[in-house]
């Protein structure tokens, strides 16, 4: 069996939150040798190390403190930087610059380095400096207005989309440049704005405004552009719950023809579904809400496991509405590959910790090594020797000075 | 098709992906990579996916292939007949990568462990709805099913609207970008050590490592100590923190938070005489932050009511307060700082050519660029030149 596809990668991270942290996440449990660089300065709220959001994005990463306030520790930082195969941030554009780590700095000593800011906005552009979270991003990339219900725009994602994807394309775009790398030897800068990567979601429906004058808007559990009926989700019983918590639902989409007659055979084939409009997907699109009256008189007073393994036996896209505890507890395939397991390393402060697995199964390179979340600092010794070959003394010194902290 | 100039160029790869995984292709192909999609007689079933326009003239009228299938060649070709079975196994040999979603055209030809016998460097990424040999491996899940399942419809709409699915397809673009992360990480590993592999990416994993606090909440809710426990309820725009609410203003909707700054935010209250009871000294306790955070919010939600929501963007963020305007995708379409950056691209769709979504990342080297749209079957002629069929009889 061979090592994870990306031993020997050498990733200098700097991003906090989601985004960027989901990148190197990724690179993280892909095999990179990923440095955070975290400081006590900036280890508050949710970039504590044992807080429980840290904990989420940041496990198969080492744990260098650099006080960056610091000129020593500056100048260790572009050391490092010259030994990296990448440099990451998502800062506001600028503040790498003005640590001496910018691309302009790094790329003359490091030529091959590839050199990823996920800003907000970009580096360019009027609204460069907006200040952005993937809730505002959602609200002005047309996220928020296209996912809720008719008449409203105040629903939206809820949770952070577009942080979760924004990592995605860091790490698409670093393993591409990788690739481009190796025919060239040159890295490269690659400037992502996280808000191009939301607007780049609706691109169907700005081809339909560019093309057609179409606007899109919600649509519910609708499809857009297509034609399908039934299409959405159903109460299922219990009747009465105290919170939305609480309220169990199951989705069922007949995409085909086929998939009704499924649906029809599921239930028993009750009289009112045997209406000859209903047989094509035009007729039950244009009587949509009345059939969605009968089947959910159908699924109220069912468990809903019941009525997805029903639906699904007969040939009918069907699924429960699960919540995180159906995910842990429930769930037969995120069971059957462990997915949400157990760190085996406890953690100093906060104990047992936890981790959802990199959904991607290499036959050859598996990356099933999980190491929990560094402490501040914890790995400075072990990173700085690795990394620069600086002995356990100087470390000594260096942590004496007050750089490493 | 333009020479290709991106970081994947002289990648080859054929795309054999349906909804699921077609985003991923579409990445790849973006990206320089020479992206071969194979189509039946028929034509691929994704060109009838809407929206479509009646300008394009035939064969080109959909939208949604315009936009997931760009850059792509089309090799169409009937897998029941001999000769053409003969050319799609000439395709595979000299792919680098190969992606395929079970279920799909052509995708039940391949064995992997022949392929990988005959070229052990290829990378074969088996993209399914649920993995295999598990109980749902046979399940059907298009989006809205796989979302539900997945745990995201459980954190999407409001506590008067039923559990919502995102719009579109944003599941299966989430499924899309990790087939290629797992096929560029595949080629570099490959690239490294000569060994390919198969790889499988199984969706329901895919959407649900990206849903944010589920399993945060469930794991460490002794730790937040929370007052909704293991689970927190959809509850349309407000974030698990409690600190970031849509909330509706003059002339449309605004994305709120007082993060990361409260003091920042209170500063401005104040400003306005809105600040309420938020002078009194117990919300300055850390112990008392959530009654701030609710208070905050509060006071908020009242003071926006009478705002201009376009003022108060630009001057929130004049303040770097990260509100956020909600915008209809009609104001995306011509927004300055798109339109600064140069974002759209123009793009031939059949006959004419039409404004396009760019790049979601710009590299300094070898820019991302999208090529020319592809009617089905027209690039075969081409494409049996470049694998070299026929040239043994010759």
């Amino acid at each position: 069996m061979s090592k994870r596809p990306l031993e020997g990668i050498k990733v200098l991270d700097f991003t906090h939150v989601v985004a960027g942290p989901f990148a190197t996440r990724v690179l993280g449990d892909l095999g990179a040798d990923v440095v955070k660089i975290n400081s006590e300065s900036r280890a508050l709220t949710s970039n504590m190390p044992e807080h429980p959001f840290y904990i989420m994005w940041n496990r198969n990463k080492r744990a260098l403190a650099l006080d960056m306030a610091n000129d020593e520790a500056r100048g260790l930082c572009r050391t490092l930087a010259e030994q990296a195969d990448v440099v990451i941030d998502n800062f506001s554009v600028g503040v790498l610059d003005r640590w001496g780590v910018g691309y302009a700095d790094v790329t003359q000593s490091n030529p091959g380095v590839i050199y990823v800011q996920m800003s907000g906005m970009g580096d360019t552009g009027p609204w460069a400096n907006f200040v952005t979270y993937a809730p505002t991003i959602h609200a002005i990339s047309g996220l928020t207005s296209l996912t809720g219900v008719p008449g409203r725009e105040d629903i939206g994602i809820g949770y952070s989309y577009n942080d979760h994807q924004a990592g995605l394309h860091g790490a698409v775009a670093v393993l591409a440049a990788l690739e481009s790398r190796r025919q060239s030897n040159k890295g490269q800068r690659i400037d992502i704005s996280q808000f191009e990567i939301g607007v780049n979601f609706a691109g169907p429906s700005l081809l339909d405004l560019f093309a057609n004058g179409v606007a899109a808007k919600a649509c519910g559990n609708k499809l857009p552009y297509d034609n399908a009926a039934p299409h959405g989700v159903y109460r299922c019983a219990p009747a009465a719950v105290t919170t939305t918590a609480d309220e169990r639902w199951i989705a069922i989409a007949c995409m085909t023809d086929a998939h009704w007659r499924a649906l029809k055979e599921a239930m028993g084939y009750p009289d009112w579904a045997e209406a000859e409009v209903y047989d094509g997907t035009a007729g039950r699109v244009a009587n949509s809400n009345e059939i969605d009256q009968h089947i959910s008189a159908w699924t109220a007073t069912q468990n809903d496991y019941d009525v997805m393994t029903m639906c699904q036996a007969a040939g009918v896209p069907a699924g429960v509405v699960q919540n995180g505890a159906d995910l842990v507890e429930r769930d037969p395939e995120l069971r059957r590959t462990d997915f949400c397991h157990r760190i085996k390393d406890a953690h100093p402060v906060v104990g047992q910790t936890y981790a959802d697995r990199l959904p991607i199964h290499f036959e050859q390179t598996p990356c099933d090594d999980y190491r929990r979340v560094r402490g501040l600092g914890e790995d400075n010794a072990a990173v700085l020797s690795d990394w620069l070959g600086i002995s356990l003394e100087e470390v000594g010194e260096l942590t004496d000075r007050e750089v490493l902290k | 098709m333009s020479e290709s100039v991106g970081p994947l160029a002289g990648v080859r790869v054929v795309d054999l992906t349906d909804e699921r995984a077609i985003y991923g292709a579409k990445l790849l192909a973006d990206l320089g990579g020479d992206v071969v999609r194979v189509e039946p007689p028929g034509g691929d079933p994704l060109r009838e996916r809407g929206p479509h326009t009646e300008t394009a003239g035939p064969g080109a009228s959909s939208l949604y292939y315009a936009f997931f299938a760009s850059s792509r060649r089309s090799f169409q070709i009937d897998l029941q007949n001999k000769a053409d079975l003969e050319q799609f196994w000439q395709l595979i040999d000299v792919a680098d990568i190969v992606l395929y979603c079970r279920g799909r055209y052509g995708a039940d030809k391949l064995d992997p462990k022949q392929l990988l016998a005959a070229n052990e460097n290829q990378v074969l990424i088996d993209c399914s709805s649920f993995g295999s040999g598990g109980a749902w491996q046979d399940y059907l899940a298009p989006d809205l099913i796989a979302g539900a399942l997945a745990g995201q419809m459980a954190t999407t709409g409001d506590v008067d609207t039923p559990p919502l699915k995102t719009f579109g397809e944003l599941n299966f673009m989430i499924s899309g970008a990790y087939v290629a992360i797992a096929a560029l990480a595949g080629l570099y590993h490959g690239r490294e050590s000569g060994e390919g592999q198969r790889v499988e990416v199984s969706v329901h994993e895919c959407i649900a490592s990206c849903i944010e606090q589920v399993f945060m909440f469930y794991w460490y809710s002794d730790t937040l100590m929370r007052p909704e426990g293991k689970v927190l309820a959809r509850r349309g725009s407000t974030h698990w923190s409690d600190a970031f609410t849509v909330m509706n203003g003059e002339g449309g909707s605004i994305m709120i938070t007082p993060t990361p700054d409260f003091d920042l935010q209170l500063a401005w209250l104040i400003e306005e005489d809105a600040q309420g009871d938020l002078l009194d000294p117990m919300y300055s306790e850390p112990e008392n932050i959530r009654e701030r955070i609710e208070l905050t919010m509060q006071q908020l939600r009242a003071w926006v009511a009478n705002k201009d929501v376009e003022a108060l963007f630009f001057e929130a963020q004049s303040r770097h307060m990260p509100y956020g305007w909600v915008q209809p995708i009609e104001r995306v379409g011509t927004n300055p700082q798109l339109q600064a950056r140069d974002w759209f691209t123009e793009h031939s769709l059949g006959e004419f050519d039409i404004k396009s979504p760019g790049a979601p990342y710009r590299f300094s080297e070898t820019p991302w660029q999208l090529k020319d749209h592809a009617l089905a079957g027209a690039d075969n002629e081409a494409i049996l030149r470049d694998i070299g069929w026929g040239a043994g009889d010759e």
